[in-house]
């Protein structure tokens, strides 16, 4: 049985904001070190992977392992019924068809009740090999935000070029080019805007824009991502957070050679 | 014609097998297309409203050119990546099939007399579409488009659902795309159908994987095969009163055709007098293929102006779409392809804990009250009361 009592019930509406619009099923894979879910886009080009783990809540409890399919869509439905500042528990049985939600506000002694039906999802896991990555951008969750909504308007895919100078982005389309250079900077009075790149070798990747996009949808989640990259390899996107993390793997776009 | 009812086999045993999927998720993917088959659909499907094939001024055929030049842009389009490969010499053992086509169009052509007599159009429609016959001419055609569309095709010494599969097998394509099942028989690891089928018709694709069709029939590869000709496949007769059922029910006793024929009521079920089973399952063992390493595929730039002159002023295309079909053949060549995460992370075993296979267990037991009918109804996550 699981029970998971999470202080901040915004950090869940969030975190169902950062996945739903990429993936609509999926598996909530409980075990005694935390909730963990893994599943790719329907296209198989992107992959999620996130980890709450158990010290994020207060108590976490699940004897045994439990893997809750849920439709996003529908739990995100029900998550909106819940305040920001709600204290949200989830439980399960071990052989429920259902995953229920309790919302308490302690400011007005409201408590909702909800139950979401689970289903049975067939997914394929992926085995993510540990990855020694050429560069690793530390930078502004924000900015990167804005660097992809911005270069969207150019084109549908963004080159992604890594140097010990900086990291740059840029589209080219129909309509003209655009580029946004971050110099590697240790801005000490605004630690989160601070542009970091630890570098093996330079890198020089194309992605889908309208990917990237998606996965800024994690933004509210932390104020710094992490880009990790290696010469045609999947690009992974990282979002820390107090107590687990979001990551999303985008496989990159290949010239023609192949 | 392929394999006997073999897909309605593997979907009643092997339901995991098939998938459906939208065809724009197949970017990427290299596939390679029995091209005679194609030409043949395209034939019969590609027509005016009357029923009568495309033709252009001179009353040359033009079916077969519009199918492959619309529905190879359809599949670039999706980013798909086609080769085509074209029908060799028939193996020997295919004459009598061959003989009874033959045989079928003569009754069609004789039927068909006979509704022009009587004026039945359907009729006519119906016997005119069963007297479609690829000539040579058209192959020939279907190539020289092909060419000029920068398209890869491949020429089989044999058949060439046997060199589609052995391209998949050498990892060459993604997978096989054909409509005849017996390309799975050939070893193809995945096969494509619907793939070459219009925009119109709004079909997606279904995906079969040879792996999770043995696994769900319980078969090796050997038995499969053996399967298959019971089936009736277009190299050797099937046995008479042996059904899908009966078929599949011999070989798990059985596990082959040799112990099949020992232990069979042969009042019962009569065996064809001239029975090549066996050379018929060399064929599908050790097909007439050429080999897959040594051919290369290259995707190419359209030649624009050699489709201009050869589909309008030869064949009276509009020349308005062969030039936009042109662009988009461009386009879809320049832009980079996009990467799919399969090909570089590997899936594996669900690991799901015991949790989950423990709730579909319970499911089993409850019966129909089980979980499946809530996936759908899952859309509403209900308040209690």
């Amino acid at each position: 049985m699981l029970e998971a009592r999470l202080q901040t019930g915004a950090l869940l509406k969030k975190l169902l904001e950062a996945i739903k619009e990429l993936i609509t099923d999926a598996n909530f894979d409980c075990s005694d070190n935390g909730i963990a879910l893994q599943a790719m886009d329907n296209s198989h080009v992107a992959l999620v992977a996130l980890l709450l783990r158990h010290d994020g809540f207060e108590p976490y409890r699940c004897d045994r392992s439990l893997a809750l399919g849920v439709n996003l869509l529908s739990l995100s439905k029900v998550l909106r019924c819940a305040g920001n500042d709600d204290i949200i528990t989830l439980k399960a049985d071990d052989t429920a068809d259902v995953l229920s939600l309790t919302f308490e506000n302690t400011d007005n002694d409201r408590i909702s009740e909800y139950e979401l039906k689970l289903m049975d999802i067939d997914s394929e896991h992926l085995g993510i090999p540990d990855t020694q990555y050429d560069a690793v951008v530390s930078m502004s969750s924000a900015e990167f935000m804005r660097i992809c909504k911005d270069l969207q308007v150019l084109s549908d895919s963004v080159q992604i070029d890594v140097t010990k100078e900086g990291v740059k982005f840029a589209a080219k389309g129909e309509l003209g080019s655009g580029a946004v250079t971050l110099k590697q900077s240790a801005n000490v009075d605004k630690e989160d805007d601070a542009t970091l790149i630890e570098l093996q070798q330079n890198v020089s990747l194309n992605f889908s824009l309208k990917y990237l996009v998606n996965f800024t949808k994690a933004t509210p989640l932390s104020t710094r991502v992490t880009l990790s990259m290696s010469g045609e390899v999947p690009l992974l996107v990282e979002y820390k957070m107090e107590a687990g993390y979001v990551r999303y793997y985008l496989a990159p776009k290949i010239g023609e050679d192949n | 014609m392929g394999i006997h009812g073999l897909s309605k086999v593997i979907g009643d045993n092997a339901k995991e097998a098939i998938k459906e999927d939208d065809i724009k998720n197949y970017f990427g993917r290299k596939v390679a297309i029995d091209a005679s088959m194609s030409i043949y659909q395209f034939m019969i499907a590609v027509r005016q409203q009357d029923g009568q094939l495309l033709q252009n001024e001179n009353g040359e055929t033009t079916s077969h050119l519009m199918g492959m030049f619309y529905r190879t842009l359809r599949m670039v389009d999706n980013g798909i990546k086609p080769v085509y490969v074209f029908d060799g010499k028939p193996p020997t053992l295919k004459s009598g099939e061959l003989a009874k086509r033959t045989q079928k169009r003569k009754e069609a052509n004789a039927s068909k007399e006979e509704a022009e007599e009587i004026g039945d159009q359907e009729a006519i429609d119906k016997f005119n579409r069963r007297l479609v016959k690829v000539t040579p001419e058209h192959n020939a055609e279907c190539k020289k488009l092909l060419k000029l569309l920068g398209i890869p095709y491949v020429e089989a010494p044999c058949e060439a659902e046997a060199q589609c599969a052995a391209l998949a097998k050498a990892g060459k394509v993604y997978a096989a795309g054909s409509e005849d099942m017996d390309t799975l028989t050939f070893g193809s690891p995945i096969l494509l159908r619907h793939l070459t089928f219009s925009e119109a018709k709004k079909m997606p694709i279904s995906e079969i994987s040879l792996q999770k069709s043995l696994t769900g029939l319980g078969f090796s590869m050997a038995e499969f095969i053996d399967l298959c000709i019971l089936l009736g496949c277009d190299y050797c007769d099937s046995i008479k009163n042996i059904g899908p059922t009966r078929a599949i029910a011999m070989i798990r006793e059985h596990k082959n055709i040799e112990t099949i024929l020992e232990n069979l009521d042969t009042k019962r079920y009569p065996i064809p007098e001239h029975w090549p089973y066996k050379e018929a399952r060399e064929l599908f063992l050790n097909p007439l293929v050429t080999d897959p390493t040594t051919i290369e595929i290259k995707w190419e730039a359209p030649d624009v102006e050699g489709l201009v002159e050869f589909l309008v002023r030869d064949k009276g295309f509009s020349e308005e779409r062969v030039r936009k079909g042109c662009e988009r053949l461009e386009k879809n060549l320049k832009t980079a392809t996009q990467g799919r995460l399969d090909s570089f992370f590997t899936v594996k075993p669900s690991t799901t804990p015991s949790a989950g296979a423990k709730r579909k267990a319970d499911e089993a037991a409850a019966g129909a009250k089980g979980k499946k009918p809530a996936t759908k109804a899952a859309g509403r996550g209900r308040p209690r009361k």
